[in-house]
């Protein structure tokens, strides 16, 4: 048997009607595949900012005159990919359901939670920054 | 808002390019042929295991980060990719469309992964060594 079919061998069946993937009909398979594509690509931002969140702990040059600046700024990113993974998920079954039930998809608040985070992340920098300067 | 056009038919093999209906082995309908490549389950799937490699080499690029810092996190950390690679290969079930039966599992999965090595990250990246100025 190849590895796939052992690995799917190991993992468990859908409960039915959990998650919303098996009520309902089944939508056109392009628009799973795409829903699937969305989340994928929402993991790979949430890796992304965890990467940075180490990056910035690990590798910057310490602030001047501020000690835990680079975990101030590091640290929430880390968070951030965490949260945005799991908010990825939620995302996933929801349109998910909505596509079994052929009813308009949801309206993501992923891009809002990112767009509100980085921009507060810059906000944060900018002080980090300015502080560090003026000691 | 444009509008979206009619969906083609079902294909619920999700795009096989054998040209026969594996359920019942009889051909398929002949209108599948027809539509623009891009319309084509079969690509949709190229697209989705393509992602699938992209999100096994992201992991893998975050592990190989970790490891300079922690042999162990990262070993684990780079563990996880060829997983999530052989998770996007896996055979799609025996639903009607082979979709549903694995799929909420593996996007589960990748969940947990994702938060465990954000918890890892974290802790590295508090009580971890640091290389202060690697990137001066």
């Amino acid at each position: 048997m190849s590895w796939s079919g052992r690995l799917a061998g190991l993992l468990p069946r859908a409960a039915a009607g959990r998650d919303g993937d098996d009520d309902g009909t089944e939508p056109d398979p392009r628009f799973t595949f795409a829903n699937e594509r969305t989340f994928l690509a929402w993991s790979r931002t949430s890796l992304a900012l965890v990467v940075a969140g180490l990056g910035i702990v690990q590798l910057l040059p310490p602030f001047p005159g501020v000690p835990f600046g680079r975990h101030v700024l590091g640290v929430p990113l880390i968070v951030l990919g965490a949260v945005l993974a799991v908010v990825a998920y939620g995302e996933w079954v929801r349109n998910q359901r909505a596509l079994r039930h052929g009813e308009p998809l949801p309206r993501s608040l992923m891009p809002w939670i990112l767009a509100a985070t980085i921009a507060g992340m810059a906000v944060i920098s900018a002080i980090v920054l300015l502080v560090s300067a003026i000691r | 808002m444009t509008a979206v056009p009619p969906a083609p038919k079902h294909r619920r093999d999700g795009g096989s390019a054998s040209g026969r209906d594996p359920a019942s082995g009889g051909p398929a309908e002949p209108a599948a042929d027809d539509r623009d490549p891009q319309e084509r389950p079969g690509l949709a799937r190229e697209r989705t295991t393509l992602a699938w490699t992209r999100t096994a080499i992201a992991f893998a690029a975050l592990g190989g980060v970790v490891l300079k810092e922690n042999v162990i996190t990262g070993l684990i950390i780079l563990g996880i990719a060829p997983l999530v690679w052989q998770l996007g290969r896996l055979p799609r079930g025996d639903s009607p469309s082979g979709l549903a039966v694995v799929g909420t599992t593996r996007i589960r999965l990748i969940t947990v992964s994702i938060v465990a090595v954000a918890l890892l990250a974290l802790l590295v990246a508090v009580f971890g060594h640091s290389v202060p100025g690697a990137l001066r």
